[in-house]
């Protein structure tokens, strides 16, 4: 079983770079704007069906609505950012870079929030990510001086 | 530029993962979905009107480029069934390892039409650095 939980994990990865690539193309022929409408509309529908067949449906109380903080459910449209912004960068940045780069983005902001609003600090995740960042400018260097040669 | 871009799309990353994740705490995986995709379904419609965006839906695109969205919820089950049986660390390092080796891949043999950039075996160095980083997040 352990392997397809591992399996999973790495479906997750690879959906995330196969869902961006997509969308980018989408955008590329119908226009930024309309492809992410299709995103939402296509990920509305199906989510609304897993909803039906995996039985979720007959677990909600509307009473849980009123525990979630308003704020919270900008996430969807902070979701619209990231994705109009994504279909501009995927086609002018080789997919490698764009993964890395928006997971050094991602840690450092998230070691900030966890800091400034959670309070706590986690010092594993601030080496970790320095040596993420070594590594990434290695990558740059090489591509740099390959590109002078 | 571009890079900075790329660097800021992760930081919105962040907030969105952190919005979300507090929704995702008061219901389960697919009603989390379906409020996310809301918003954001309404947010793009008020984007659309306000920019006055017409929609031709070309009938030469070929069908699979619709089907992010569908991707996307994929994402949603494998993580969930990832976190559920292996905790917070492993999958996030496992799914940026595959993101990683996923997106070499594609850069490597220009799959979906992408730019072919050829994986240069001199950058090793530069992702075992990057693994070893990952390593000290997991083990702290």
């Amino acid at each position: 079983m352990l392997f397809i939980y591992l399996l999973a994990a790495a479906g997750s990865g690879i959906t995330i770079v196969l869902a961006r690539i997509i969308n980018s193309k989408l955008a590329e022929k119908i226009g930024t704007l309309q492809g992410t409408l299709i995103n939402y509309i296509v990920g509305l529908i199906v989510s609304i069906l897993c909803f039906f067949v995996s039985k979720e449906s007959s677990l909600i109380t509307i009473s849980r609505y009123h525990s979630v903080p308003i704020w919270a459910y900008f996430g969807g449209i902070v979701g619209v950012i990231t994705i109009l912004s994504s279909n501009y960068i995927t086609p002018r940045i080789s997919s490698f870079y764009l993964t890395l780069l928006i997971f050094i983005g991602q840690l450092f902001v998230g070691i900030a929030i966890d800091y400034f609003i959670l309070q706590e600090l986690s010092l594993g995740k601030l080496i970790g990510g320095i040596f993420v960042v070594l590594g990434l400018s290695y990558i740059l260097w090489v591509d740099k001086k390959e590109a002078l040669e | 530029m571009n890079y900075f871009i790329s660097l800021l799309i992760g930081a919105v990353n962040s907030v969105m993962v952190f919005l979300n994740g507090t929704v995702s705490d008061h219901f389960e995986s697919f009603s989390s979905s379906i409020i996310i995709h809301t918003v954001g379904f309404i947010a793009i419609i008020a984007v659309l009107l306000l920019t006055k965006t017409k929609i031709t839906l070309d009938r030469k695109t070929p069908l699979y480029l619709y089907s992010a969205g569908l991707i996307g919820v994929g994402t949603v089950v494998f993580s969930n069934i990832s976190y559920l049986h292996l905790g917070v660390s492993l999958p996030l390092a496992i799914g940026l390892l595959a993101q990683t080796i996923f997106s070499i891949i594609i850069d490597h043999y220009g799959i979906l039409g992408m730019k072919v950039i050829r994986f240069n075996p001199k950058k090793t160095i530069g992702l075992v650095l990057m693994a070893f980083g990952i390593v000290i997040m997991i083990i702290y």
